[in-house]
């Protein structure tokens, strides 16, 4: 169930759903358009791959979700962090830190 | 990117966390909530999608959409969050296994089918698994019982490998050896209680002493024999067995130390056994033991010749068989160059356990091998039924796989109805098999510890395994075929009646070949075996056991201590039973053919000590043979006028006369009977026909009979030949006893033609059991073909329709169809055949009078297969020949 080792794409695609709610809660579009404003359009997320993250962070405990109105007055699910969430974001946050950092050095030596 | 780049996440390391687990929890049982959550969700982002895009200037209509487009579908998107959910896989597996019963319950007939074909070949396999758990692999009931172990005099020269050991050489053993802890040994024993209002025969066992220290069981009460107890003068002591004490003794636990009368002696009662102790060199369930006491009663205890006990040792921790055999092997050397009757014999150690089953264990074996292949035909019989309605279903499959199921969801879709299949039918057929047991354990014949047989934790493992690979095994080629469905095609065939391609039907034809050829090697077996069985019947056992009534009587030493006064009992027993009316004559043997042997050393006088010469010796009235209905064929039998002061005289067999005197004439020539009743030259006056010992299939040794009156013996079997049902006279018998002396019972009173039944009983049921597996199988495979030969007709209709519209006479079509049956029962055979002649030998042990490759047999086998084959295919070509080619046509 709970993978020992989970792709970096994936990892990637959790710390900025992770990142996007450090704020403020949101609904599962917002969060992508969220997304794409702050990459500046380099990641489009798309439902396929937003609503089973957002599924899996919430059983992960990462995330706690609630039904709301949204901007236009229409229902949506709305999701919030949860101290867990925040644990995990600085942790994900470091890790890739560390990554860029490797990466950008790799390139500088070559 | 590599997966060995990434990073752990902190929370999701090692073993599910608690948020993680309560989602699980959450998912199973809240699934429906969930579910309509997860459903509002993607809808509600769909509709802001479209709002986004209706704000952004598109029309409703596009807008839609696009939304659509941009979401990929909200069935997908649902799908593809079920995926990622906790307890996914758990769940999946619950959707395949109801969608799996939904399907077995839609159709009912092919249920009902699958699951009885199953059940009957799981539950039967059970069952004889059950037996041979019990029966073979179980240790024996007693700590430890993997050190126990048999040790059996052999006779190399005589080709004896299974005697028995006289008291003496036992006692060597015992003192000699040092690989053993304990070793003991013991002897049958009849013997009469006295007291209360009727004497009764006891079922005695003679053993030395440490005998349950030696098994580690302590008796319930007392205590056990002491090593001084072996010795005369000390061994008047006995322990009494549960059911004797509840019987005779009242269960009186103050029986301790009182004094009862055996054998007209008197012995200290000093112990009584637990209900459920058994003993018995085989532990058969029919070994009744009522007590148990030292040899005292024995007169041949001294003996070194005769080997009459039954010796059994418990080896030292960390000693091997061989290392004991080693052992064994030097101290009889010395014994042999000690004592000139242990000179021919050797000694053999081998582990209890195995000693037990070793009888009956090729044939349980060989029974379970068939009845797999029973199993292995009903598997053959389900997939091809899977088969068929896989043709049926693939529309199903199809559109499966169109809504987004992969290759392997379809797999394993399929699998868990095969295997929801092969459960129902692991569950029924365990029930069977708990019922069969039963059924098996009545009808068989005396197996040593069969009443042992349970269902147990190891039968259930078994019958878990077995259920689980008759799934795999024919839900395997439907699963495969299923999944296989070209999407094009099937959705475009406009029905189930176009032929679904080659691979299925090539499958199909292989599953039916497979059917043929195992059915035909159970055919094989099963007729070798009835062959078998109808030439032991015809065997002439040399004796008439029709109308034959026997019954033992034992003379107590104390009171009978002359031999001229037994011989005078039983001079007044045989008159008096003689002239009883229902009687045609009575004669007595204190060995007999069926009941007991004697088996020793006799001399030829002129030849050589050695060989030593071992010959039955029975000691006889006058009219034995008239009795047994064994023919004199030369010289005169006995008279009660052949006494001890007339010249002693020998009647020997036909065998023995050829064996001791092969080229001259036995008649008039002198024997001697080496077993200390009367070691004198006798003169052959006689020779008689052979008889038959042990039991009618084995050959007979050579005898030596001698007149009770030269010879007399404290026992005798009374041989009553009766005009009427023997059975009926036995209270008249046992009065006849009683009136020469009141005080002496009957043993083991039988009805000869019963005795010779039950020598052959095992044969008997072993050609029953295989006869009913082979007669399963055959069934199984005329369904199977039949079911083929169906289902093709049906595919074929169209086809046949137009063959006939087309001018086909209606024998054509039948040719047509038969000829495809008859090709496939025809491989079938050949296969089947071959496989017979590689297997059959495994049952030359059983076999009497045929060989493993009986031609005959395999012949009239193959032409039973394929004539009922041929009725099998000829049903289903009937029909087809009565297709009207208008509606076959129309059917379109």
């Amino acid at each position: 169930m709970a993978p020992d080792q989970t792709n970096l794409l994936q990892g990637t695609l959790d710390m900025m759903i992770l990142k996007s709610l450090a704020l403020a809660e949101m609904h599962g579009l917002g969060i992508s358009s969220r997304i794409e404003q702050i990459t500046q359009g380099t990641f489009q997320v798309k439902p396929g791959s937003l609503f089973p993250a957002l599924h899996r962070m919430e059983e992960e405990g990462w995330l706690v979700s609630h039904w709301g109105e949204s901007e236009n007055n229409r229902r949506a699910k709305f999701y919030r962090l949860t101290n867990a969430g925040r644990h995990q974001l600085e942790a994900e946050a470091k890790r890739w830190s560390r990554i860029a950092l490797a990466i950008t050095r790799t390139l500088e030596a070559l | 990117m590599e997966p060995h780049c990434t990073g752990h996440y902190p929370h999701t390391r090692g073993l599910m966390n608690f948020p993680r687990f309560a989602s699980l929890l959450r998912n199973l049982f809240h699934k429906q909530r969930e579910e309509r959550e997860l459903d509002e969700e993607v809808r509600a982002s769909e509709q802001l999608l479209v709002d986004e895009n209706i704000h952004a200037g598109m029309n409703p209509q596009e807008a839609r959409r696009q939304a659509r487009l941009e979401l990929g579908g909200v069935e997908q998107v649902k799908e593809q969050v079920r995926e990622i959910r906790a307890g996914h896989l758990l769940d999946a597996l619950g959707c395949d296994v109801r969608y799996a019963a939904r399907t077995m319950r839609r159709s009912p007939a092919f249920t009902t089918t699958a699951v009885l074909t199953l059940a009957l070949g799981i539950g039967a396999n059970t069952a004889m698994f059950s037996v041979v758990n019990a029966v073979l692999l179980r240790p024996l009931p007693y700590p430890d019982s993997d050190r126990l172990v048999q040790m059996w005099s052999t006779n190399p020269k005589a080709n004896r490998w299974g005697m028995w050991t006289a008291y003496p050489r036992f006692e060597d053993w015992r003192r000699e050896n040092t690989v053993f802890e304990e070793m003991a040994t013991a002897r049958t024993w009849v013997i009469s209680i006295k007291g209360g209002d009727h004497p009764e025969s006891l079922f005695g066992v003679m053993t030395s002493s440490q005998v349950f220290q030696l098994l580690r069981v302590q008796p319930m009460l007392g205590r056990e024999f002491l090593p001084e107890e072996d010795q005369p003068g000390h061994d008047h002591v006995i322990l009494l067995s549960y059911g004797l004490w509840q019987r005779r003794f009242g269960s009186d636990p103050a029986v301790i130390g009182r004094t009862v009368n055996v054998g007209q002696e008197n012995y200290t009662v000093i112990g009584v056994m637990p209900a459920d102790f058994r003993f018995s060199p085989d532990l058969r369930a029919s070994y009744r033991v009522d007590a148990w006491f030292p040899p005292a009663p024995d007169p041949s205890r001294n003996e070194r010749g005769s080997n009459n006990y039954y010796t059994f040792a418990r080896l030292k921790p960390g000693v091997t068989l061989a290392q004991a055999q080693a052992e064994m092997d030097a101290i009889n050397e010395g014994l042999a160059e000690k004592h000139s009757e242990d000179r021919e014999l050797g000694v053999k150690v081998v582990g209890w356990q195995r000693q037990v089953g070793s009888e009956v264990r090729p044939a349980l074996l060989i029974l379970l091998g068939a009845i797999s292949l029973v199993l292995l035909i009903a598997c053959a019989n389900v997939a091809n039924l899977l088969l068929a309605r896989g043709a049926v279903r693939q529309r199903e499959a199809a559109l499966r796989q169109a809504l987004g199921a992969g290759h392997g969801r379809l797999i394993r879709q399929f699998m868990t109805e095969s295997m929801l299949l092969a459960v129902c039918g692991g569950v029924a057929g365990l029930l069977l098999a708990y019922e069969g047991l039963h059924l098996f354990i009545r009808l068989a014949p005396d197996i040593p510890r069969l009443n042992e047989t349970t269902i147990d934790p190891h039968v259930l493992i078994f019958s878990a395994v077995l259920t689980l690979g008759t799934g795999l095994i024919f839900g395997i080629a439907p699963a495969l075929q299923g999944s296989r469905t070209d999407l094009q095609d099937s959705l475009k065939e406009s029905g189930n009646r176009l032929t679904s391609g080659a691979t299925r039907a090539r499958a199909r034809n292989v599953l039916v070949v497979a059917e043929m050829a195992l059915a035909l090697m159970l055919l094989a077996g099963a007729g070798l075996l009835v062959r078998s069985f109808v030439r032991v019947q015809q065997v002439d056992p040399g004796f008439n056991p029709k109308n034959l009534l026997t019954a033992f009587v034992m003379l107590p030493p104390s009171k009978y201590p002359e031999p001229r006064r037994q011989a005078q009992f039983f001079y007044e027993v045989m008159e008096r039973i003689a002239s009883l009316p229902g009687v045609e004559c009575a004669g007595g043997a204190d060995s007999a053919p069926m009941l007991t042997n004697d088996t020793g050393p006799v001399s030829i006088e002129g030849h050589p000590v050695e060989p030593e010469i071992q010959a039955e010796r029975p000691k006889i009235t006058p009219d034995y043979f008239r009795a047994m209905g064994i023919p004199l064929l030369r010289g005169r039998t006995f008279a009660w006028a052949d006494n001890e002061g007339s010249l002693p005289v020998a009647i020997i067999s036909e065998s023995a006369a050829r064996q001791y005197w092969p080229d001259e004439d036995a008649m008039g020539k002198r024997v001697k009977l080496e077993d200390g009743s009367a070691p004198v030259w006798r003169q052959v006056i006689g020779i008689v026909g052979d008889v038959r010992q042990d039991s009618v299939v084995e050959a007979a040794r050579p005898e030596v009979y001698a007149p009770l009156l030269q010879a007399p013996v404290p026992y005798m079997a009374l041989i009553v030949r009766t005009r009427t049902p023997p059975a009926a006279l036995t209270a008249a018998v046992r009065q006849a006893v009683m009136a020469v002396d009141k005080d002496q019972p009957l043993f083991q009173v039988e009805i000869m033609q019963q005795v010779v039944d039950d020598s052959v009983a095992g044969r008997r049921f072993q050609m029953s059991l295989l006869a009913v597996f082979a007669t399963i199988a055959l069934g199984l495979a005329a369904i199977g073909i039949y079911g083929l030969m169906s289902y093709t007709v049906n595919q074929r209709t169209h086809e046949i329709g137009i063959r006939m519209a087309l001018g086909a006479k209606r024998g054509e079509i039948l040719h047509l169809v038969v000829r495809h049956g008859m090709m496939l029962a025809i491989v079938g055979v050949v296969l089947g055949t071959v496989g017979a002649l590689l297997l059959t030998r495994f049952l030359s042990s059983m076999l009497y009078g045929v060989g493993a490759n009986d031609p005959t047999t395999l012949l009239s086998v193959a032409t039973l297969l394929i004539g009922v084959a041929a009725l099998a295919s000829y049903i289903p070509a009937r029909r087809a020949t009565r297709v009207d080619p208008m509606v076959a046509l129309r059917y379109e």
